[in-house]
């Protein structure tokens, strides 16, 4: 375990010298716009809150991308997943109004991963029976999620007012509780971070875990050991896009309470360098998911005071993606090049 | 027929970046960071304008910029062998980022109304619309009926064999990116220098990817690939005409058919439809 | 006088293997010659060299008495030396114009209309007697034809020397036939063609000169009209003794074991690679697989252990299901993980294990235990059982294989190749561990190309051609000569 949390560190602390170096770059203030950062995210309470807050959904959604990316599945298509899980989300509690909270709120999170599981298995379906590009389908099945989300806004899940495309807001039974009104802390922290363990324990304790790990570092033996690559990618598609539709629940039942565009957020775009720098480790996509939730709050608070956005994440995990997988890529070179190479 | 000038010009964007990737999907490399290289010939192509004055320098400046992404693309997903989509997907928020930062910084958060000279353009048609028709018979003709074209399919297919017929698969692959980089580039600046005559942030708004969409649906023929790019720009008009016309219909559920479409395509109902084998898989040389 | 093309004192080696040593074998146009030896004799790792792909250690290739620079296959290819790969070089998507083009296409950039480009290869097809045509899909034509396109993309304008290598592995009886009959007519034209083959028969009827191959090094060279076949096959095996056709001394009891009758398996491309192959593996037995890479070995080993469709009857006498272990031809490639750790390696069998699961979970710690045991009782030379595996010798890792299959206990065991690429003392290793396998009561399947492998473990011996079962009795028929 510590082997695996090293890489995520070491990556943790690289992003904070890329921080340095962006604010440098971009010819900020370096202190004072180190302590706007520090004090929008682990510097004070209500920082931890909106860390907490952000790190919410990066957890979950990069959680996803890691359980796909060890089965060797390039799942790009968390936008799609996300946007699923939201319309399944939406579309219990729509369904389940007059069913007591107790029973429909987890109904919904049960809808939300499962519409979210189902879109992701579509393209793990075609990669398998088919033979089709993950890659390739998660883009496209992006672009069908994005226009079956606008139609159910403007169609079957449209407010019933019927003036804006947006949901009804939810009733606030169904909502998640909140322990902290002006910073939007909810309890759905406490469902990433289960989530968190449950991944961990699921990838690393359970032989499950290990078929889905070895389908993807070399599906070719474990065929030869009689174990079907092509089932476990099937399951590690669908928790990859169940958990992806799940951080759009919790998001559904946490802040907004309803849906509208935009409701996203390009989550599932920022969800891969959370994944890969956490080292594909669910305890390092906690840790990175913390991360980067607290260079999108302390950003914020920048941002308040300076024209410099929580645009600077962006910058930063792209440049950081890069120099770890660049520097990772070198050394694992070094490693397998002193040993045999078959003829 | 203004109509048609209409849907072309707003397709050119696309046009470019699908044409471009279209070549470096060919030679065996999938670029996902399109989407970024566009925003950033968009960004960069309103900015070189500015201090400029001239359009075609902005251009110009889209082009460079897309290479120079093209190309640092090709030293971690070639020269590293780098996973290509974990190096699209830095590309593409390193990019968003760094417009966004930029942008901010300079015309601060908001984003002050900003308005650059546009490409000229004579009855509808300007010369990037024109390039973009061109590029597509003529990337068909680079790919099919020269010799440089053979060896570059040959490295999407079976890079072995590349190499046993006396070409470097690197050289190539690296010079279908620097392609791809320059259309897409292009493509970004044309956005905000032919269409918009502005920039705005994301302003791509996923037209990279739709562009690596469109090269699908179109089975990585030019041809095909324009056709694709100029059928999604009419039902994305089509929406706006029916709306006016106050017909009520799920339009969405309309625009997702491309898409739909594709991956039927894919899934191998029209036969033919196969992607470059070597498509994503790095190659490296045996000794 | 020179010889056309010569090389001169050549020695290659790779890890502990000694491909060549000190070779020198001389090449005179309008000559077939034949370089004859058994699976990791050098044949090949001559041809590479002979075609600039391979840098040899020392020696030097002389071409009409002129030195040629080495490990350059662009030089060598300008002088008119070409090579037709036993693993086609073709592109199964592009039509059979555009391989041929591909061939034969200009370095700098040119307009070039594919079918104009082919034309003078399609030419030679007519001049040769085949019928090619030029717009079907590659990939749709059968091997024989492959080979074909294969052969004109070697030909082109001005070729002094064409290097086959096995050619005739893949070929039917009709297609080795037409072949013969073209490489005949080639060299009536004044080419010099040299021959990688193995099979007695082969060499016999179409070679003028042979040079045989034995670890390595030169054992002759002579003109064919001069030998026979038991000469040829004594040089290229040396004094084995026939493999024994033993049964054991015990009066005859009932056959306990593997059973396959009338087995059919398909190749990866749906052609038939193993064709109505009748086999009993007795329980307490080692049954040798001799032949050549591809034909049908690996296939019957994947059908066997239940990872490739079949048809017909496979069977375990006299009843129940049997624990299998299979140690697959390519470590690297079918039996580990490189980038896992040599436990995760040795977990792939481990993580089935009921005594190291509890419920759902698996067993951690337990298991850590079990496969530091395994590492000691094998010698696996780990620093630790967290390395990646990929980090350990070539003989390590396939003891991580060996180790991780065997400790199921196995019935029947199914080993592909289990010591290629091996030093002698990891080679002894693994023939220990089958043979006391086989001494605790379980059957053995050995597929192997190496007949020196075969004959010191098997207690019968057959070998595959074209996917069919040949009966071994001597080594003549070990090569391929009589049969």
């Amino acid at each position: 375990m510590r082997k695996a949390l090293l890489p995520a560190v070491g990556a943790l602390l690289g992003l904070t010298v890329a921080l340095v170096l962006t604010l440098v770059a971009f010819g900020l203030p370096l202190a004072d716009s180190l302590r706007l950062i520090w004090d929008g995210s682990l510097g004070s309470p209500g920082g931890l809150m909106r860390t907490a807050v952000k790190a919410t959904p990066l957890m979950l959604m990069g959680l996803g991308m890691a359980v796909a990316w060890r089965a060797g599945m390039y799942n790009i298509g968390g936008e799609g997943q996300f946007l699923a899980g939201a319309l399944g989300g939406a579309a219990a509690a729509k369904v389940l109004t007059a069913v007591p909270v107790l029973l429909s709120k987890p109904l919904v999170f049960v809808s939300g991963f499962v519409w979210g599981g189902v879109f992701a298995l579509v393209a793990a379906w075609l990669l398998v029976k088919r033979g089709v590009n993950v890659v390739i389908s998660t883009i496209l099945l992006n672009f069908v999620a994005i226009q079956m989300f606008e139609w159910a806004l403007t169609g079957p899940l449209q407010e019933a007012k019927g003036r804006t495309p947006q949901t009804d807001r939810l009733p606030e039974a169904l909502m998640l509780h909140r322990f902290d009104r002006q910073n939007d802390l909810h309890s759905g922290v406490l469902i990433a971070l289960v989530a968190v363990m449950v991944v961990y324990a699921i990838l690393f304790l359970t032989p499950l875990g290990f078929r889905i790990r070895l389908s993807g570092e070399n599906p070719r033996a474990a065929r030869a050991s009689r174990i079907p690559p092509s089932r476990y990618q099937l399951i590690a598609m669908a928790m990859s896009g169940g958990l992806c539709g799940l951080a759009a629940t919790v998001e559904l039942l946490g802040i907004t309470g309803q849906l509208a565009k935009g409701f996203n957020q390009q989550l599932g775009f920022i969800a891969i360098p959370v994944a890969l720098l956490g080292n594909l480790h669910p305890l390092g996509v906690g840790l990175s998911a913390v991360y980067f939730g607290g260079l999108f709050a302390g950003s914020e608070n920048l941002a308040r005071f300076s024209n410099f956005g929580t645009t600077v994440m962006f910058v930063i995990q792209g440049a950081a993606v890069l120099a770890y997988v660049g520097v990772r890529t070198v050394l694992e070179r070094r490693q397998v090049e002193g040993a045999e190479v078959e003829t | 027929m203004s109509a048609l000038l209409a849907i072309l010009m707003y397709a050119t964007p696309l046009v470019l970046a699908a044409l471009g990737e279209t070549v470096v999907q060919k030679a065996g490399v999938i670029h996902i960071g399109i989407e970024g290289t566009m925003l950033a010939g968009a960004f960069f192509g309103v900015m070189a304008t500015l201090a400029t004055g001239s359009p075609w320098v902005g251009l110009g400046v889209g082009v460079l910029v897309g290479m120079a992404l093209a190309l640092l693309s090709g030293v971690f997903a070639l020269g590293l062998s780098v996973d290509q989509v974990v190096v699209g997907t830095a590309v593409n928020l390193f990019a968003l980022g760094l417009t966004r930062t930029l942008f901010a910084m300079r015309f601060g958060a908001s984003g002050e109304l900003l308005s650059v000279p546009k490409v000229p353009s004579w009855q509808g048609i300007d010369v990037v619309m024109v390039l973009a028709v061109a590029l597509a018979a003529s990337t068909h003709w680079l790919l099919f009926r020269t010799s440089w074209g053979l060896a570059l399919r040959s490295a999407g297919e079976m890079p072995q064999a590349t190499e046993a017929a006396g070409f470097s698969v690197s050289v190539i692959r690296y010079a279908a990116l620097a392609f791809g980089g320059a259309t897409a580039g292009l493509g970004g600046a044309y956005l905000s220098l032919g269409i918009a005559g502005s920039f705005a942030d994301n302003m791509t708004a996923g037209r990279g990817f739709l562009a690596i969409a469109m090269v699908t649906f179109g089975r990585w023929k030019p041809g095909l690939v324009l056709g694709a790019c100029l059928l999604l720009g009419w039902l994305d008009g089509l929406q706006f005409t029916f709306q006016a016309k106050g017909v009520e219909l799920p339009f969405q559920l309309f625009l997702a058919l491309p898409y739909m479409a594709a991956l039927l395509v894919l899934a191998g109902v029209g036969r033919g439809a196969h992607a470059p084998a070597a498509l994503a898989v790095p190659f490296r040389r045996s000794r | 006088m020179h010889p056309l093309i010569a090389v001169r004192g050549l020695s290659k080696r790779f890890g502990p293997v000694q491909a060549l040593r000190n070779v020198s074998v001389a090449f005179e146009a309008g000559e077939i010659h034949a370089i004859l030896g058994e699976n990791g004799a050098g044949k090949s790792t001559l041809a590479n060299v002979l075609a600039g792909f391979l840098l040899p250690d020392a020696g030097r290739i002389e071409f009409e008495g002129a030195t040629v620079p080495l490990g350059d296959p662009l030089a060598i290819r300008a002088r008119g030396v070409a090579m037709v790969h036993q693993h086609f070089m073709l592109v199964p998507e592009f039509t059979v114009a555009e391989n041929l083009a591909l061939a034969q296409i200009p370095r700098g950039f040119a307009a070039l209309d594919p079918l104009e480009r082919a034309s003078p290869s399609l030419e030679m097809a007519e001049r040769l007697g085949w019928s090619l045509d030029p717009s079907a899909r590659t990939g749709d034509l059968p091997v024989g034809v492959q080979q074909r396109i294969e052969i004109l993309k070697a030909l082109g304008e001005k070729r002094r020397l064409l290097i086959l290598d096995e050619p005739t592995a893949v070929l039917g009886g009709e297609e080795v036939e037409e072949l013969f009959r073209v490489l005949r007519d080639l060299r009536d034209k004044g080419l010099a063609i040299l021959l990688i083959a193995h099979k007695l028969r082969e060499v016999m009827a179409v070679a003028d000169r042979a040079t045989v191959l034995r670890r390595g090094e030169v054992v002759a060279t002579a003109l064919v009209a001069d030998l026979d076949e038991a000469t040829l096959a004594e040089w290229m095996v040396g004094d084995v003794p026939a493999p024994p056709v033993r049964t054991k001394g015990s009066a005859p009891t009932a056959f306990e074991g593997l059973r396959l009758v009338g087995l059919h398996v398909a190749g990866d491309r749906g052609e038939p690679a193993v064709v109505d192959l009748s086999l009993d593996v007795p329980k307490g037995g080692i049954v040798g697989i001799g032949g050549v890479d591809g034909n049908g070995q690996v296939e019957l080993a994947e059908a066997i252990v239940g990872i490739r469709p079949w048809t017909g009857e496979v069977s375990w006498v006299p009843q129940g299901v049997p624990q299998v272990a299979y140690v697959p031809q390519s470590r690297q490639r079918d039996g580990l993980a490189l980038k896992m750790s040599v436990l995760d390696n040795l977990a792939i069998e481990g993580h089935q294990r009921p005594d190291l699961r509890l419920g759902p979970l698996l067993r951690l710690r337990e298991m850590a235990r079990w496969g530091g045991e395994l590492v000691a009782r094998y010698a696996i030379k780990v620093g630790s059982i967290d390395d990646p595996v990929g980090s350990l010798s070539g003989g390590n890792q396939q003891k991580v294989v060996v180790a991780r299959e065997l400790d199921r206990k196995p019935d029947l065991i199914v080993a592909v190749n289990p010591t290629r690429g091996l030093d002698v003392r990891a080679a002894r290793f693994v023939h220990d561990q089958l043979s006391q396998a086989r001494d605790r009561g379980a059957a053995v399947l050995l597929v192997s190309t190496d007949l020196d492998e075969l004959v010191a473990l098997a207690d019968q011996a057959y070998f595959l051609l074209g996917g069919r079962l040949r009966v071994a009795d001597g080594a003549e028929a070990m090569v391929g000569g009589a049969a």
